[in-house]
């Protein structure tokens, strides 16, 4: 069974469409990562997963339960952290979990238990009997992310859990996280694209409400990026070498000294053999390693959103 | 329990918001004292009369000596020319002059009808409407007529110290109560609108568990508040001549009420400067319910619409349980109203949660 599933999803506010039929099939256990740019969507359609938001058309489950005809079902299997940090914010730490155990009636023991266990992961032990409202934000990015995983939920949605925080907290969530991996399934939605890559097992990027490329970081590289890049470390390019490579690649440019060489099916070989003849004094060649940025960028393309 | 979890969140977000405690706090106890002061003294001032004697003659001294004989006038200037009298108005050094005409005793002795009149600022109508009873019943007092009025204080054994304080608390109590309308409201509309509201609809929690959740603290606050009030009622001079208890108990299904009112308008609303919207129904409920001043004028139709909502019961029914006109069987009536729309306004209220709770 799919841990999450969605069909033609479709969420319209006032004409204005937000998710224009998402089809999803999220496996158990499995780390989903949605990227997009602003206003793409993401939020909306987690929105609709947890039963904040009705669908204006389309259906969706959560381990088979459809989240209109069986919303508090749903609602007790999942855990959800918001995109804002959302704190109860005269309550401490212990007080905030308590309020998300208490309501997920968990025993007390096992609410305690799991409270330390998460405090002490989040490095808030020290701070957990201070109100959330002296806090800073990545301390409560913190708390929130561990509120959503007090009550043990088989599916999380970590809505860009790691914005805000410094790079030693968004990596002690990230370990967090891959801990997590396989044992829950996550639904994560991120703007770091470095964090989509090393934690996610499938990524799906949404652009104007749609889902428009799907698969595992690998094979979105391997697929949606058209050409491949050499980058050329030499001596003495004569400028008639370089004519005669623009005449034959598509993209060649001067950087650092170097050249940069990005062509379809770019045979490396070809290039430095080439080059040798020419007597060019190579000192080194890297081909350049796609990016899932790189990807993003060519899928969604450069225009800004609002 | 889900309730009990939430009930003790919003019991620690109110507690721990210095701002919102002396709010809560302070309302009480700054109503009290300001409406008690103002509108509660043992002896109203007196009010100042000038009059216009244009008949000289004997009978109108006596009247006149009449008029300074009523305590509630203290007789300031007398005219023997009415244009006197009308240019001081105009100066503003009096308010209103009384006219006695010229052939005032000669009407008196052959007992034809004469009027007397009341002359007052335009731009103080109020004035006039205030004095004219009074003059009204001088003039029958002087004429030797008793005036047509049976005042019958029922079971009224202990007397009462403040007649003023007693007519007035009850209502006082009864408008700060409705304030809870205000406080529920916005309660809930400031957990909406910072997003804390949306992360706990993610959860399991039930619609009336929201709604109970929200109401169970603000009825600690309506307890406490009550007793404030009574507590400076009482010092301020409220005799409470019939059973406390009682009285109690239709203050605190009053406050369910507001509570219950608050709760669907801080469902309904976006954010907490929205919920700023309660004042809208509190006011002028406060008003027709006869918190604040005397409703018993009011047209017959908006007397029946009062009459149908809970607070004119609510004012009713503890003014004369106070002042000990009423018991619990005489009041039952006013508080099946009460309970009946408590239990009203929290069906509807639950019911509009839930319907909102997904969009």
């Amino acid at each position: 069974m799919n841990a999450v599933k969605t069909s033609k999803l479709v969420k319209e506010f006032n004409g204005l469409v937000a998710v224009n039929g998402i089809d999803l099939e999220i496996k158990k256990g499995e780390l989903f990562s949605l990227l997009g740019p602003n206003g793409a969507g993401k939020t909306t359609t987690i929105n609709m997963l947890c039963c904040l938001l009705k669908p204006t058309s389309g259906t969706a489950s959560i381990l088979g339960h459809d989240i209109i005809k069986n919303p508090f079902k749903v609602k007790d299997l999942i855990g959800v952290s918001p995109q804002d940090t959302i704190l109860s914010k005269h309550l401490n730490c212990w007080e905030n979990l308590s309020l998300m155990g208490e309501i997920h009636r968990l025993e007390s023991k096992e609410l305690k238990k799991k409270s330390e266990e998460l405090l002490e992961t989040m490095g808030l032990t020290e701070r957990a009997r201070d109100q959330v409202s002296k806090f800073s934000g990545g301390m409560r990015r913190r708390l929130s992310i561990a509120m959503a995983l007090v009550h043990d939920p088989e599916v999380v949605f970590l809505d860009e859990p790691t914005l805000g925080l410094d790079p030693q907290a968004r990596r002690a969530v990230w370990e967090y996280i891959a801990e997590l991996k396989g044992k829950k399934t996550i639904l994560l939605t991120t703007h770091y694209m470095e964090e989509a890559d090393c934690l996610s097992d499938r990524i799906g990027i949404i652009d104007e409400g749609k889902i428009v490329a799907l698969g595992t970081s690998e094979e979105l590289k391997r697929n949606h990026l058209d050409s491949q890049s050499l980058i050329i470390s030499a001596e003495n390019f004569g400028t008639k070498v370089i004519e005669n490579l623009r005449g034959k690649y598509s993209v060649v440019e001067k950087i650092n000294g170097g050249l940069k060489i990005s062509h379809k099916d770019l045979d490396f070989k070809e290039v430095i053999d080439y080059l040798y003849s020419q007597g060019v004094n190579i000192y080194s060649a890297a081909s350049e390693q796609p990016t899932l940025e790189n990807v993003f960028i060519q899928i969604t393309g450069k225009r800004l959103r609002d | 329990m889900r309730i009990w979890g939430i009930s003790k969140r919003n019991l620690k977000e109110i507690y721990r918001d210095p701002v919102l405690v002396a709010f809560l706090l302070g309302m009480p106890i700054a109503f009290m004292l300001v409406f008690c002061a103002a509108f509660g003294g043992q002896h109203v001032n007196p009010t100042s009369i000038s009059i216009a004697d244009e008949d000289q003659s004997l009978t109108s001294s006596a009247f006149i000596d009449c008029i300074e004989n009523v305590p509630a006038f203290k007789l300031n200037e007398i005219y023997t020319e009415e244009s006197q009298a009308r240019n001081d108005i105009e100066n503003g050094k009096i308010p209103f002059y009384l006219l006695i005409p010229a052939g005032f005793e000669e009407a008196n002795q052959a007992q034809k009808p004469i009027s007397l009149e009341l002359a007052y600022k335009k731009a103080d109508p109020m004035i006039g409407q205030l004095v004219k009873p009074m003059v009204e019943a001088a003039t029958l007092m002087f004429l030797g007529i008793s005036p047509p009025i049976n005042i019958d204080l029922k079971g009224t054994e202990v007397e009462i110290k403040n007649e003023t304080i007693n007519f007035l608390i009850p209502g006082v109590i009864v408008f700060g109560l409705m304030v809870l309308i205000f406080t529920a409201a916005s309660r809930i509309a400031a957990d909406r609108e910072d997003g804390f509201l949306a992360r706990m609809l993610t959860t399991p929690a039930r619609p009336w568990d929201f709604i109970l959740g929200y109401s169970l603290p603000l009825i600690l606050v309506l307890i406490v508040s009550t007793l404030i009030y009574l507590g400076i009622g009482i010092t301020m001079g409220l005799s409470i001549i019939g059973n406390i208890g009682l009285a109690f108990l239709i203050f605190f299904l009053t406050g369910l009420c507001s509570i219950g009112i608050g709760m669907i308008v801080g469902t309904l609303v976006k954010s907490e400067s929205q919920s700023a919207i309660s004042w809208v129904i509190i006011v002028p409920l406060s008003m027709i319910s006869g918190a604040l001043m005397s409703a018993d004028g009011m047209p017959t139709g908006l007397k029946n619409f009062a009459n149908a909502l809970p607070f004119m019961h609510a004012v009713d029914a503890s003014r004369n349980v106070i002042s000990g006109c009423a018991t619990f069987s005489t009041v039952l009536p006013d508080l099946y109203y009460l309970i009946g729309w408590t239990v009203v306004l929290f069906t509807a209220g639950i019911i509009l949660f839930r319907r909102r709770m997904a969009s």
